[in-house]
């Protein structure tokens, strides 16, 4: 067999896998769309879950995820990346504690989920004593998504070449002067990066919220030390159900979290362009 | 062929050369220095001066230790884990490495070039501001930026278009935006480690007559791997090799350090003559 | 661009010139002292030959240091060496200029033939003439003007050799005769000062074209050169 023949062969694999995996997504976007889109009205966005089909809606759930996910921004991004920092800048490599720390990060992050959600109802909602609320879900989840951002944040901060420190260095900058107005602005772009993949990962997350509390059906409104939902949750809730409409909302609510999910990357995207540009 | 060479035409006459007499004030006294990495030793007892307003130059084969060396004058060693640094480097009489002495105060004085071109991903304007706006320096930062960007020679090409990327620059370009760099900071010494290496001849030219120029204001300490780099900037020239002890390990020495007219026309020492004249790398 | 290296060589051709000022200061120098039979202007002309040595070491020094420092090539390269034979031959003329003072200093007590004087001071003024030639055309690069050399060389070899003549027939006394054999080591010493601007005048030719030839070689009076 010929070079020339094997490298077309090898071109049309790519090809096909290619093509497996976007025919797949494509077969189940279409499926969820066609079930769903009638169903994403202002009843699905505005009103609390019911038994009847007619008038249900997510926006506990909605909200709840909403109000997760803006948490854990707050929560996980400062605490991911200030852990990159200290890992990448700080750090003196050769101590023990340090290479500790490396070292269970790497293993966090292939902890199962639900691993998560036992930590959670263990420590967070009694051993803390929060109790089944919104907080501990948050407090959750971003551990659940921390590994995830400091290993994007570490790889972006050591993507930042060793010759920008040095010159700002040489320039008479102190280690913070150096990180804070070169290596960051730098590595926003992998950051940004990063929280997209924490944050995509977290919206999806549905056995460690049900562990530490999140409800099945909620009425009222989530708040921070009150009940809560999400909408994964939500979804869950109404596949369960026979009433085939409320197969149809839950293919609605599955749109409704696709474009939460969307929203947050044009977000991230945009954050990233914008730091970009200077490259 | 008459018509093209400068020198097949009739040289009109400037005034005689009137560069000012080597200057005997050191601005740097280094003794007994020994620098070692994770405790193996990589430079070996040096000792000399650096004198103002000369550009010194320090020339040897790779390995030999000479930007380890001048590494040594800005405190730049101590970035590294495990180097240590004995001896003294003393700066106008004063312990660069007494522990007192504050490294960001020490690299505000004496500024750094480095090899290969590293323009931050900024515009050129916030190039040449980064240094006087951590160090919080007052005054008009647009004239310090001009006036950095002037004396680096690169004013007239980017004067126009400050807020463009710097790394659209070229190479020549951006080695001369990062000597504006420093120089915006209003240093006394200019350490400069191969500055040229990674230029086309033509820049380097541009930057060695740079060197000549800023040496009246600036002590210029210069590492080249280029000899005739040395010969043709430098006041005096040191000379460095490698010594290779029983064990097999390598240490950079002293070999020679004088003026580069000696150095390179009646080296004292056969090590320098044999490096200078190419019979021996 | 390499804006010291353009001044050093131009500093450097300068000294040059004002080295063949003084060569030429001596030379009228040398000749004055025969004409007058001044034994006085002879003995400064000699020591006034340790200017010239000093600058013909301080060039020298100046041309090591060029070819170390700066590493010149093409026609800098070719000026420098240029440089270097010019300051080597106007060295000897300056030299040839005291061994004129000094044969004066020893024609002095001896009585002389004022014709034959004369015929050497018009030697004297074409040699000087020429070493201006041959340093003006220098400066200016100009091949045409330093060609000119070879006949203002002839005019000197020819006086050169009628000297022997009028020498023989100053006739017999003993004091004369003595004068006269110095005068004819003037003679040549005028001579070799015209060959001197002539090899001056073949290194211009040297440097603008980058070949170099004998205007005229001693073996091959045809034109004919070995050097081609």
């Amino acid at each position: 067999m010929s070079a020339r023949v094997r490298g077309g062969l090898f071109h049309a694999a790519l090809l096909v896998s290619v093509a497996i995996g976007l025919v797949l997504l494509a077969t189940l976007l279409v499926d969820v769309l066609r079930k769903g889109l009638p169903f994403v009205d202002g009843v699905l966005l505005t009103s609390p879950p019911s038994s009847d089909p007619d008038r249900a809606g997510a926006r506990p759930a909605i909200l709840g995820t909403i109000e997760l996910m803006a948490l854990l921004l707050v929560m996980a991004v400062p605490l991911g990346v200030g852990t990159a920092i200290y890992l990448e800048e700080y750090a003196d490599r050769e101590r023990w504690y340090n290479r500790l720390l490396e070292v269970n990060i790497q293993n966090l992050a292939a902890v199962p989920s639900i691993v998560y959600g036992i930590l959670g109802l263990a420590f967070l909602v009694r051993g803390l004593g929060l109790g089944r609320v919104l907080l501990a879900g948050a407090m959750i989840l971003t551990l659940l998504v921390l590994p995830i951002l400091i290993v994007a944040s570490r790889e972006a901060i050591r993507a930042v070449p060793d010759s920008i420190r040095q010159g700002a260095y040489a320039l008479g900058a102190t280690q913070w002067q150096v990180v804070s107005r070169q290596v960051l602005p730098a590595a926003i772009p992998g950051i940004a990066t990063g929280s997209i993949l924490a944050l995509s990962r977290a919206i999806g997350e549905t056995a460690p919220l049900l562990l530490v509390g999140a409800l099945t059906y909620v009425s009222v409104n989530p708040t921070l030390f009150g009940d809560f939902t999400a909408l994964p949750i939500q979804i869950f809730q109404w596949i369960g159900r026979p009433q085939e409409n409320f197969h149809s909302l839950a293919a609605a609510g599955i749109i409704v979290l696709l474009g939460l999910l969307l929203t947050m990357n044009a977000f991230a995207i945009w954050l990233r362009n914008r730091y970009e540009k200077n490259w | 062929m008459s018509e093209t060479h400068p020198n097949l035409v009739r040289i009109e006459r400037t005034a005689t050369s009137s560069d000012p007499p080597l200057s005997a004030e050191a601005v740097f006294d280094v003794l007994d220095l020994r620098v070692s990495y994770n405790g193996k030793a990589a430079l070996q007892d040096v000792s000399l001066q650096v004198y103002r307003q000369n550009v010194t130059a320090f020339i040897g084969p790779s390995g030999c230790g000479k930007s380890t060396f001048i590494r040594c004058f800005n405190r730049m060693n101590d970035l590294i884990p495990g180097a240590l640094v004995e001896g003294t480097v003393r700066y106008h009489d004063r312990d660069l490495y007494a522990p007192d002495v504050d490294a960001v105060e020490v690299r505000k004085r004496i500024g750094m070039v480095f090899q290969k071109p590293n323009p931050f991903p900024k515009s050129i304007y916030d190039n040449v501001a980064f240094g006087p706006r951590v160090l919080g320096m007052t005054g008009d930062l647009d004239e310090r930026v001009e006036e950095a960007l002037t004396r680096a020679a690169l004013w007239d090409e980017v004067g126009g278009r400050l807020k463009e990327s710097a790394l659209s620059l070229s190479g020549g370009q951006q080695q001369r935006l990062c000597i504006a760099r420093c120089l915006a900071v209003q240093p006394d010494v200019l350490l400069m480690d191969e500055p040229a290496s990674a230029l086309d001849p033509i820049s380097t030219t541009r930057i060695e007559d740079l060197m000549h120029e800023l040496k009246r204001d600036y002590t210029i300490v210069v590492v080249t791997h280029n000899m005739q780099q040395a010969a043709r900037v430098a006041d005096r020239t040191a000379f460095f090799s490698v010594d290779v002890d029983e064990g097999g390990h390598r240490t950079g020495v002293l070999v020679e350090y004088d003026l580069t007219e000696k150095i390179f026309t009646n080296p004292s020492d056969p090590r320098t003559e044999g490096y200078v004249t190419g019979r021996f790398g | 661009m390499r804006i010291t290296f353009q001044q050093e060589l131009a500093d450097l051709e300068q000294s040059l010139q004002s080295e063949a000022g003084l060569v030429i200061r001596s030379l009228r120098g040398a000749l004055s002292a025969l004409r007058r039979q001044d034994v006085e202007l002879a003995e400064e002309v000699v020591a006034f030959d340790d200017e010239v040595d000093r600058q013909y070491f301080a060039i020298q020094e100046g041309i090591q240091q060029l070819l170390a420092r700066q590493t010149p090539v093409a026609a800098d390269l070719r000026l420098v060496l240029a440089m270097l034979h010019v300051n080597l031959h106007l060295e000897r003329a300056a030299d040839y200029c005291v061994t004129i003072a000094k044969l004066v200093k020893l024609a002095q007590a001896l009585e002389g033939d004022a014709s034959l004087v004369e015929g050497l001071e018009e030697m004297g003024s074409r040699a000087e003439e020429m070493l201006e030639v041959a340093l003006e055309s220098f400066a200016d690069r100009d091949l045409e003007r330093a060609e000119l050399l070879v006949d203002l060389d002839e005019m000197i070899d020819t006086a050169n050799r009628r000297l022997v003549h009028d020498v023989l027939a100053l006739g017999g006394k003993p004091e004369l005769r003595e004068w006269g054999l110095r005068m004819i080591l003037v003679s040549r010493c005028l001579e070799r000062i015209g060959d001197h601007a002539v090899d001056i005048g073949e290194q211009t030719a040297f440097l603008i074209t980058g070949e170099f030839r004998e205007f005229t070689d001693a073996s091959h009076p045809d034109g004919s050169s070995a050097a081609r």
